[in-house]
């Protein structure tokens, strides 16, 4: 539901198709870009920055794992093992072959994309619950494998991976990574905006709303469920090269089924669009730095406590919070943001 | 071959206790048609209650063992009625996650109540080896199959031949049917819950005390149900008593066989293998219904 302004008339075709239609629209957008690009990280010290740059990695990972969920309906849960596969072929690209960044990265991509193709091949005969199983499967498979890699992956200790340059120009620190990772962040947003306007992705929401009726439709229900793994895929694979980039080192405890599960948190929480996934992954993050802040303190005061405070309560109020939300609101924060949004639009003749 | 015979045995010890593991999940499913992904949670909450009731607060034993099942009821009323029934209905999504998102609850509450390395629940059975021709067999891993047995044996005496046990598979066929025929359909999912945990419990309490209480392997031992349960057929006892077996025996196999190939660490994907080229070629399990839909 895209309400427009009360007294807003589309009287061309491009206006109708705007994805930015009024000129508030452009004004508030052009004023999240400029505190995006200019006033938050001027301002910003290196662990805020350190902060968004982490949640911009997370945005376009969980934007991949919307196309599964929330376009297409299946479940995912080894998007972090994609992920993984991502980092550790940029990482080992990079190590091993002394590749740039520019070449390792798309080559990532690809590759993460080609393994959710590869896991996604049973889809042909199972789905729903099954398809979600075959990924959980697939993220054990596929970190044994990185875990028992001897050299080619580094096995426990993890692989280490080259600054990025540009020409000569190392994007080493957090603030210039910022950068690179805030434009790949919202170019990742704006192409999956798009793509949800197109016969692709109007194939998606079909197969997610009933595979059945969309295969008489004409729509190619496998090959709709194999491309989305596949673009899903790819997504991860470009967030897990961000971050091998960033971190420098890569171990396979940064990509572990919890971390999936967390992707998939952040959807319930944010619902099912893009602008689902941004908020969700807005909110949980947050949430996580007010635990890191307050873990401690819940530490001194029940010293038994201490040493597991901030891990324990992590992971508990990360299922509350799922929990209540699947309770409370299941279609997430973004609905709730539009039934507010669309108050205000409305104004001041509702109808 | 004797290293081989060895090695079957042993699975067909462990496997006894996927079994009793994955028949929990089962006894979830058919009555709810809720897949519990926090099996393996449970059991880390539940042994790790009993230790903190038998160790720190020095209790008998019986006294623990009606305060845990107390406990355990407590927690099975609550899943059902704060969770569970307000989501009746939902998509496969929201039940998939609700499960998922209850076990990260009680992982956290696990890690923030009882941090550190492994804890040491009092052992059971003094250990001794028996020697059955050329295999041996320890008294531990025999003691804890029979235990896992007699809980099988129990709870399928109790579903076949008792009046609640007809209602729980009368809820299994058809909630709306067993709702007019006077089943309270809310009571049998806080029973089966009831069980399931319960049952757990038996299989936490069991691993304690063979192996020493940390929250690794007791997580470890739930999620390895679910693959014994979609391996075995979501809705089928008999494939959970098989696919056990099944996963137990080609673990063994593999950390027999294939670890010294590989160096290690074989045993702890075998069982995902396994499952993968079974829902490959049988993606509703082995004694699972096909189930036929219409749009």
């Amino acid at each position: 539901m895209k309400y427009k302004p009360c007294g807003t008339f589309d009287q061309t075709y491009e206006q109708d198709n705007a994805l930015v239609r009024t000129r508030f629209r452009w004004a508030m957008l052009s004023a999240l870009l400029v505190f995006i690009f200019v006033l938050f990280p001027c301002l910003a010290g290196d662990y805020l920055l350190d902060v968004a740059i982490n949640i911009g990695i997370t945005i376009i990972a969980v934007i991949g794992l919307q196309i599964i969920v929330g376009f297409t309906g299946q479940i995912s849960l080894g998007h972090a093992a994609f992920m993984a596969v991502g980092a550790y072929v940029s990482a080992m690209l990079s190590f091993h072959l002394n590749w740039s960044f520019w070449i390792a990265f798309p080559v990532a991509a690809l590759t993460s994309g080609l393994m959710g193709l590869l896991v996604s091949i049973p889809a042909l005969r199972i789905r729903g619950f099954y398809i979600a199983v075959t990924t959980l499967v697939a993220h054990y498979i596929i970190m044994w494998s990185i875990l028992h890699g001897g050299w080619v992956t580094g096995g426990l200790t993890g692989m280490s991976s080259h600054e990025v340059t540009i020409g000569g120009f190392s994007i080493g620190t957090e603030r210039r990574y910022y950068f690179l990772t805030m434009v790949l962040t919202a170019a990742a947003i704006f192409l999956t905006v798009n793509l949800t306007r197109t016969k692709i992705g109007r194939a998606f929401v079909a197969v997610r709303d009933n595979d059945l009726a969309a295969e008489f439709m004409g729509i190619n229900v496998f090959k709709t469920k194999v491309l989305a793994f596949f673009l899903s895929s790819v997504y991860a694979g470009v967030a897990g090269s961000l971050l091998a980039h960033y971190q420098g080192i890569i171990t396979v405890e940064q990509f572990t089924l919890m971390d999936s599960i967390w992707m998939l948190g952040m959807i319930i929480i944010g619902g099912h669009s893009v602008l689902g996934a941004i908020m969700g992954v807005c909110f949980l993050k947050v949430l996580q730095q007010i635990i890191l802040i307050v873990a401690p303190t819940i530490g001194q005061l029940v010293p038994s406590l201490a040493g597991s405070a901030v891990a324990g309560s992590m992971q508990l109020f990360f299922g509350a919070v799922i929990i209540l939300f699947l309770v409370f609101e299941p279609r997430g924060l973004s609905h709730r943001w539009r039934l507010t949004w669309s108050i205000f639009d409305l104004w001041p003749f509702p109808y | 071959m004797t290293f081989f015979i060895q090695l079957v045995i042993n699975g067909i010890l462990t496997g006894g206790m996927y079994a009793l593991m994955a028949l929990a999940v089962v006894i979830v499913y058919k009555s709810s048609s809720v897949f519990n992904f926090a099996h393996g949670s449970l059991v880390a909450l539940v042994s790790f209650v009993f230790w903190q009731l038998m160790v720190p607060w020095q209790m008998p034993i019986w006294l623990t063992l009606p305060l845990l099942i107390v406990f355990i009821a407590i927690v099975s009323i609550l899943i059902q009625r704060l969770i569970l029934q307000p989501l009746t209905g939902q998509s496969l999504m929201s039940a998939i996650m609700a499960t998922i998102a209850l076990g990260e609850v009680f992982n956290g509450a696990v890690v923030l109540f009882w941090p550190g390395p492994g804890r040491l629940l009092p052992k059971f059975v003094t250990s001794t080896t028996h020697r059955l021709g050329a295999v041996h067999l320890s008294s531990e891993s025999l003691v804890s199959f029979l235990v896992c047995a007699v809980c099988f044996i129990v709870f399928l005496i109790f579903f076949h031949r008792t009046k609640f046990g007809l209602a729980m598979r009368g809820t299994a066929e058809d909630h709306t049917l067993a709702q007019s025929e006077g089943i309270r359909v809310s009571r049998v999912f806080v029973v089966s819950w009831f069980v399931a945990i319960a049952i757990a419990g038996v299989g936490g309490v069991l691993m304690g005390s063979l192996f020493g209480l940390s929250f690794e392997p007791l997580h470890g031992l739930g999620m390895k149900a679910l693959a014994v349960v979609i391996l075995g057929g979501l809705e089928s006892i008999l494939g959970a008593l098989i696919g056990g077996i099944a996963i137990g025996v080609a673990e063994a196999l593999a950390s027999g066989f294939v670890d010294p190939l590989v160096g290690g660490g074989a045993s702890d994907i075998v069982p995902y293998i396994v499952l993968l080229v079974a829902l490959i070629f049988k993606p509703y399990g082995l004694f699972g219904y096909e189930r036929i839909e219409r749009v």
